[in-house]
Parts: structure tokens; C-alpha cells; sequence
């Protein structure tokens, strides 16, 4: 076992899928036999709130539940507003997948407070960390619905990236999902695997 | 148990899927109790994963409790899961099971919001073993959760007292791996000690009128209970969820919990008391530590619980002063130790500016429409808590009261009253907050000769917690059709004089609804019927869109608080006002907000 371990970072809004991401990641950690501790922390209401899931894989015992503050080996993110709450949280060397989506916040809505002059996505992109970034609405498909599966091109994404088996991956995909999403969820992997190529290249 | 098979396999759980374990591998028989973040999901696994154990949503927590402390004195473990705030309703059925004769294990399984992660005020369970003098269990992971659970069953009965575990939002929502015997057969425990359990009003009045007295109808009804926790406080020394561990000499630690964990994570020299029950405290095991170290520290989630009663022992500790409690810090991180006790702690912090995320109401949700409506017309109205509490945010501004589960019915009566009813103040409730306690304050009313207007919001569940059923849904655990509660039939025969029905989205007809009942010179009761949108999945109708030529900005639309209309910067920097078509359920509710037309399906 060469790698002793990772920690991870997955964070979005409510409805985006970010509990089933690290469910499926924690199966494929699991077969490769590490120990894990995987933290969920979810806001208030059903949807549109901040999630952010703390995500730990080691090949010795996980202690803290939480990830401190400068130890974060990637961030994946779904939604860039919440791509900067955890900028500070990466390593040096860490490393950011962000999707480009944003979902306005409520303060911003109704003017409580000013929304950030910047570009969100510059801003992702100059922190200095390594960054990828991927936006839904060019990589729109008839064959699924990006809105409701980025956490599945994400998850192929961040599989090739990591050099992880895809085929191993797409069954833990096939075994979790229920049977009417499976064909969309695949269909999604798919592309997450073309988008992460061409950005590897 | 069949021993002789018993094959151990590591499961991924979280906390409340351990807890749940737990309860299955102790025996337990009955468990009840009633939705509260974070600690719902416990009833939710128990249910779905231990059919042998009967499981009820109960109509609130003291009910739950209740009905946990009966099935106990029958003989059989029992449980009863709520979160702290709840546990505050139930509070009067714990002081009564405290000190009392227990047969079958008595355990509350008490969700803490450590952090106010689920929103909830900032609580602390541990209260109330020092109040009623009972043990608190605290577990640091998914694997303590389970243990703990069955310990927490075999204490109850051993020292017979009530027993909370603690988990909290932290507990609750982390996964890590359990070991669990596959071959595991469920077996019921049953044990039938004492022929009377009284609460402890009989007992006090024995210990001071009747000392000594060997009559066997005294000593059937009495029983010792400090006596019982000095000796669980004594035996807690040499219990194995305490464990002391000795290490370095400068730091010395008592913690508990997932602060546990982080301590050992930034602190790994520092030798730690780790307390598996938070009370009593093993008071030989505090002061060896104390020996052994330059500085003893206490670290725990919530309010200085530990910190007070430790230095209540004469010890001294460093808890509070150097940690400051809320609202400098709602929960503890690794991080906030590394800053306090480890020199030259790199430091971090987050990038400024970022805008912050109120709650939301769902899209095409009923709340909106009441909201809406009472805004519209300036009428004042009482939020309840759960999802109509949103309405109460800066950004939504459409109740003028808020307080407590069930409340607002009783809290607009009394404004009423106070005003001569000259205001017509009006109490909204959902569903859940009006079997749970709201329906007290209506009968109140009524008896009462009040003329308030309550609005009842049948979304046909508990939506906040995720839609467990209430006792008017048409789904639950012991659900049959003949046992339905009606709201409107109910309403009818506690007395209310005016009770009309409307669907929430026949805005013209729910608007009208509640100005009729507002203005009649009686109590009258709009309950206004749509299941909530997120747990019934319901059809979307054709996503709405907005004209940006017609469209002035007037904000009127966003104003509703709907989490599908956005005020957005464009690709060119200009800001428009736009619906997420992918959020948007097709409700119209803006369109009925909008001045301009620019609205349209």
C-alpha cells in the first residue's frame, strides 16, 4: 500500500448529492481495505443550505473526525461559493476540483449583504492551489442531467485523476444507486472521465 | 447470543446506525420517542434494520419517555430518543423516573446539537444528570456508540436509574467502521425487580418521616437512591469506558466525546482521562491524572459541565478561561486546541467577504404562501418552530413571534388577551407542532372565550427532520387508516367555532380564507392542506421564467424567499433576477408577487 491515506474535502449545498459522493467513495476505500472516518455537516433546512463532508482515509486509525485547517489534500467542491469557504483549509500542495455552479445565497438575494465584487471562479483560480475546474453548463448533456449528477462526473473526475480502476468504481456506482438512476449515473461517470482527460492532457 | 458462531465484520456506520445496533444486541423491546435533529435517524434504523423491536413516533417527548418508562417497569428495556430541546418537554416525566425503582433498563437516547450545526439553541443535555442526579454517557465514535448503548442498559439496571447517552450532531453524523457479530440473534432481556416503582416524592417523604422503620410496606416503596450513585460514582473508577492513559507530564487532559479524538490527534504526548461516563465522575481517576501532570486541562463540547464538577471536587483545571464557551466558540476543533496549547500553530483563516447562507424555505413549499400572504396584508402573526420558523429570518420578515414547539397558538391568545383583542394576532403551526403540543393552546383558547385565528400547516408530516409521520399522516410505523387523527374533526370538537380547509396553492382562495377568519369575531382555525414538496416528491409543474425587458428589479418576487428565484450577476456584470429552472416546481407563486408581468410559466 503505498499511499497511507488522504484527507478530503466535499462541499456543496443541500440536494447536490454530497452524502451519495462519499458514500461511494467510502465503498471504494473500504475494498481496498484502509480505515476511514467520514464526517457529514449539514445546515439548517432541507435545501439549498451549505454541506460539507470530511472525508479521511488512512492505513492506520483515523483520529479526529474533523480535518484541521492546513491539511486538506483536496478539496471537491460543487458549488464555487463554497469552493472559497475551504480554500484556506488545503495543504500547500493541496488540490482544488471545483464546478463552476453557484447558487446565490439568501443574504445576497435580498441584499443583507453584498455579494463578492470578484469572479468566483478567478478567485478559485487564484488561491495559488493546483486547480481544475469544470463548468456544468458546457458539459450540458441530453443523456443525463449535470444539475442533479455532478457529484458523479466529480466522482469519475476525481478516479482518473487518482489513476482508480473505472470499472471498480462504476460497479460500487450500479451496486448503491437505485435501478432507474443507473443508466443516467453511468452515463455521467462517462463524461466525467472525458472531461477529466482533456483537462489532464 | 450463539456464541459458538460468532464471526466479527467491520461495518461502515454512523452514529445513529450504531446507537440503533446497539439497542438491537441489548435486547431492547420498545423504543419511542419523537423527531429532533440530530438524533432522528436512531428510530429511523431501529425501525428499518430490528423489526423485533416495537418502535413508535410518539405525539411528543414527554409522551415518548413515557411510554419508554412504562414498557421499563413491565421489565423490558426501553428506550426513548429525542434531541436536548425535546428532552426539555420530557423533563418533567425524567425527574419523576429519576431515583426510581427500574426493571427493564431505562435509556434516553438524547441528541446534543454540539456546534448548533442542526440550528438548534446552545444546549447541553448534561444538565440534567446534575439536576436529577442521573449518569450521562458520552461516546467519542460509531464503535463507542454501539458499546456504550449496551452498557448504558446494563447501568440503568445495576444501579436502577434512568440513563442518558449522549450523542451529538457530531456522533450522529460521522461514519466510521463498527465491528458487529453477524450471527448476532436478538434476544429480548426482561427483568422484574420491584413490584412498584413510584417517583421520587414517595421516597423523600419516607427518608424523612419513616428512617429505620422496618415495616415491609415502607421498604416496598423506598429506595435508596443516592446511595445508588455514590456507588456508581466509586465503581465508575474501575469502569472500562473510563480510561486513563498516561503519558507525558506537562499536559494532562479529561475529555470526552469527539474532542477526544482531537486532542489526541494535536496532543499526542499529553496523557488523557477519557470519560465514557461523563457522570458521576471517577473522582480517583481525576486526582491520579491531576498527580501525574504539570497542567490539567478539561476539553468538552457544550456548556463547562465537567470543568464545574471537577473543581466541585477541589481539583484544580483549566477549561473555560482558556477556552472560551459560546458565542467565541460553539464547538470544539482540532484546530482551536492546536492554537491553545501547541507553540508556533500555524494559523488560518478563512478568506473574507464570502456571503453567508440563511435558511431557505424549498421551493413551491406552503410556508411561502402563508408568509406571503401575512406580509401582504400586515396581519401579525406567532411562527411555531420546524420549517415555518423560516419565515421568521431578516430575509423572509413575516412573523413578528417565535418561541418554542407548539407554542404559537397559546402565545397568540395571550397577546390577544393582553391587547383586548383588538390586534386579531394570529398563531401558525404545522402539523407536527400542533399534535405535539399545540393542540394544549387551542383547547386553552377555546375554554378560555379567546378569539384568536390559528393557521394549521398540514404538510402531512414532520418536514424539518426529514417527514416522519404524525398522527394525522396517511403513512408510519403503526399506521391504519381507521386511526387517523383529522385536524379538521379534532379542531371541531375541542369547540372552534370557524374551521375552513384550503389547498395551499389556490392562492386566491387561501388569501380570502385567512381574511375571513381574521376579521370574524370568533376563534376559527384555517388549516391550509399540500404535502411538503421535498418528502412526497411531488409532480413539478412547468418551471417558471422572467421576462428580463419587462422585469424592473422591484424585487417583490425575491422577496417571497423561494430558494428558486436568484438575484444573479450575468456573464456581462449586470445583475438580473432569474429562476432556477432546475429548482423550480412550477407553484406560480411569484407570478402572483409580480406587478409587471414579467412572470411566466
Amino acid at each position: 500500500m503505498q499511499d497511507t491515506g488522504k484527507n478530503i474535502i466535499i462541499a456543496g449545498v443541500g440536494g447536490q448529492g454530497i452524502l451519495l459522493f462519499s458514500n461511494l467513495l467510502s465503498k471504494y476505500y473500504m475494498k481496498l481495505g484502509y480505515e476511514l472516518k467520514i464526517s457529514d455537516v449539514i445546515g439548517l433546512g432541507q435545501r439549498g443550505g451549505g454541506v460539507e463532508s470530511h472525508f479521511r482515509y488512512s492505513n492506520k486509525p483515523v483520529l479526529s473526525p474533523f480535518i484541521k485547517a492546513g491539511d486538506v489534500d483536496y478539496l471537491l467542491s460543487f458549488e464555487q461559493t463554497e469552493t472559497l469557504r475551504y480554500l484556506h483549509c488545503l495543504k500547500d500542495d493541496g488540490i482544488v476540483f471545483s464546478s463552476t455552479f453557484e447558487l446565490s445565497t439568501s443574504s445576497v438575494n435580498t441584499r443583507l449583504e453584498k455579494d463578492m465584487p470578484e469572479s468566483k471562479t478567478e478567485l478559485i483560480k487564484k488561491s495559488g492551489k493546483k486547480t481544475f475546474i469544470v463548468d456544468p453548463d458546457e458539459n450540458k448533456s441530453s443523456d443525463f442531467d449535470i444539475s442533479k449528477m455532478m457529484n458523479i462526473v466529480m466522482l469519475a473526475f476525481y478516479a482518473e485523476f487518482r489513476g482508480y480502476s473505472h470499472e471498480e468504481m462504476i460497479q460500487i456506482v450500479k451496486e448503491s444507486v437505485p435501478g432507474k438512476f443507473v443508466e443516467g449515473n453511468i452515463k455521467a461517470y462517462e463524461k466525467g472521465i472525458s472531461i477529466a482527460r482533456a483537462k489532464l492532457a | 447470543m450463539k456464541k459458538e458462531n460468532k464471526i466479527t465484520t467491520l461495518k461502515m456506520m454512523n452514529g445513529n446506525e450504531a446507537v440503533a445496533r446497539g439497542a438491537f444486541e441489548a435486547g431492547v423491546k420498545v423504543a419511542s420517542g419523537f423527531p429532533g435533529t440530530p438524533s432522528t435517524e436512531v428510530m429511523d434504523y431501529t425501525q428499518q434494520r430490528y423489526p423485533d423491536i416495537y418502535c413508535e413516533w410518539s405525539t411528543n417527548e414527554k409522551v415518548g419517555l413515557e411510554v419508554a418508562i412504562g414498557a421499563s417497569f413491565a421489565g423490558y428495556r426501553s428506550l426513548a430518543v429525542m434531541k436536548t430541546v425535546g428532552l426539555h418537554v420530557a423533563a418533567d416525566a425524567l425527574g419523576g423516573a429519576a431515583g426510581s425503582q427500574i426493571n427493564g433498563g431505562l435509556v434516553l437516547v438524547v441528541g446534543d446539537d454540539v456546534g448548533r450545526i442542526a440550528g438548534d439553541d446552545y444546549n447541553d443535555v448534561r444538565h440534567y444528570g446534575n439536576m436529577f442526579n442521573i449518569p450521562v454517557l458520552e461516546p467519542s465514535d460509531s464503535q463507542e456508540a454501539k458499546d456504550l448503548m449496551v452498557r448504558a442498559f446494563e447501568i440503568s439496571e445495576e444501579y436502577s436509574t434512568p440513563v442518558i447517552l449522549k450523542i451529538t450532531s457530531v456522533i450522529c453524523k460521522t461514519t466510521s467502521s463498527v465491528a458487529i457479530d453477524e450471527n448476532y440473534t436478538y434476544e429480548v432481556k426482561c427483568r422484574k425487580k420491584y413490584p412498584v416503582s413510584f417517583s421520587k416524592v414517595i421516597m423523600t417523604t419516607m427518608m424523612m418521616n419513616a428512617k429505620g422503620s422496618e415495616h415491609p410496606k415502607l421498604i416496598k416503596c423506598f429506595q435508596d437512591f443516592p446511595a445508588q450513585m455514590k456507588r456508581l460514582a466509586a465503581d465508575s473508577n474501575n469502569f472500562g469506558i473510563n480510561k486513563l492513559e498516561l503519558k507525558g507530564k506537562k499536559i494532562g487532559v479529561i475529555t470526552a466525546g469527539t474532542p477526544y479524538f482531537y486532542t489526541k490527534e494535536v496532543l499526542p504526548d499529553a496523557s488523557i482521562l477519557k470519560l465514557g461516563m461523563v457522570m458521576p465522575l471517577p473522582e480517583k481517576l481525576i486526582r491520579e491524572l491531576a498527580e501525574h501532570v504539570e497542567q490539567l486541562y478539561v476539553i468538552e463540547d457544550g456548556h463547562d459541565i465537567m470543568e464545574k464538577n471537577i473543581k466541585d471536587l477541589g481539583i484544580s483545571v483549566i477549561g473555560k478561561e482558556l477556552f472560551p464557551k459560546f458565542p467565541e466558540m460553539t464547538r470544539f476543533t482540532p484546530d482551536i486546541i492546536e492554537e491553545k496549547l501547541v507553540p508556533n500553530a500555524p494559523k488560518r483563516t478563512p478568506m473574507e467577504g464570502i456571503p453567508f447562507r440563511l435558511p431557505v424555505s424549498c421551493a413551491g413549499c406552503s410556508h411561502l404562501f402563508i408568509s406571503q400572504i401575512l406580509r401582504n396584508h400586515k396581519i401579525k402573526a406567532a411562527s411555531d418552530v420546524t420549517c415555518g420558523l423560516i419565515g421568521c429570518f431578516p430575509h423572509m420578515e413575516a412573523y413578528q413571534l417565535q418561541k418554542c414547539m407548539g407554542s404559537s397558538i397559546a402565545l397568540a391568545h395571550g397577546f390577544n388577551v393582553a391587547t383586548d383583542h383588538k390586534e386579531k394576532f394570529v398563531g401558525m403551526i404545522g402539523d407536527g407542532g400542533f399534535w405535539a403540543t399545540g393542540i394544549n393552546g387551542l383547547m386553552n383558547l377555546i375554554f378560555n372565550d379567546s378569539q384568536s385565528t390559528t393557521i394549521i400547516v398540514d404538510n402531512s408530516c414532520l418536514a424539518m427532520t426529514g417527514g416522519q409521520h404524525v398522527a394525522s399522516s396517511e403513512f408510519g410505523f403503526n399506521y391504519k387508516p381507521e386511526n387517523k387523527l383529522e385536524i379538521a374533526k379534532v379542531c371541531e370538537a375541542i369547540g372552534v367555532k370557524d374551521i375552513v380547509t384550503v389547498d395551499a396553492y389556490e392562492f386566491e382562495n387561501l388569501e380570502k380564507a385567512i381574511l375571513n377568519a381574521v376579521k370574524a369575531n370568533t376563534n376559527s382555525v384555517v388549516i391550509v392542506e399540500k404535502p411538503c414538496v421535498t418528502k412526497f416528491k411531488l409532480p413539478k409543474g412547468d418551471a417558471y421564467s422572467i421576462d428580463q425587458d419587462l422585469c424592473t428589479q422591484c424585487r417583490k418576487c425575491i422577496k417571497i424567499g423561494c430558494l428558486a428565484i436568484e438575484s444573479k450577476k450575468g456573464k456581462d456584470g449586470k445583475v438580473e433576477i432569474v429562476i432556477n429552472e432546475d429548482l423550480c416546481v412550477g407553484c406560480g407563486l411569484c407570478s402572483t408577487a409580480c406587478k409587471f408581468d414579467a412572470i411566466k410559466s
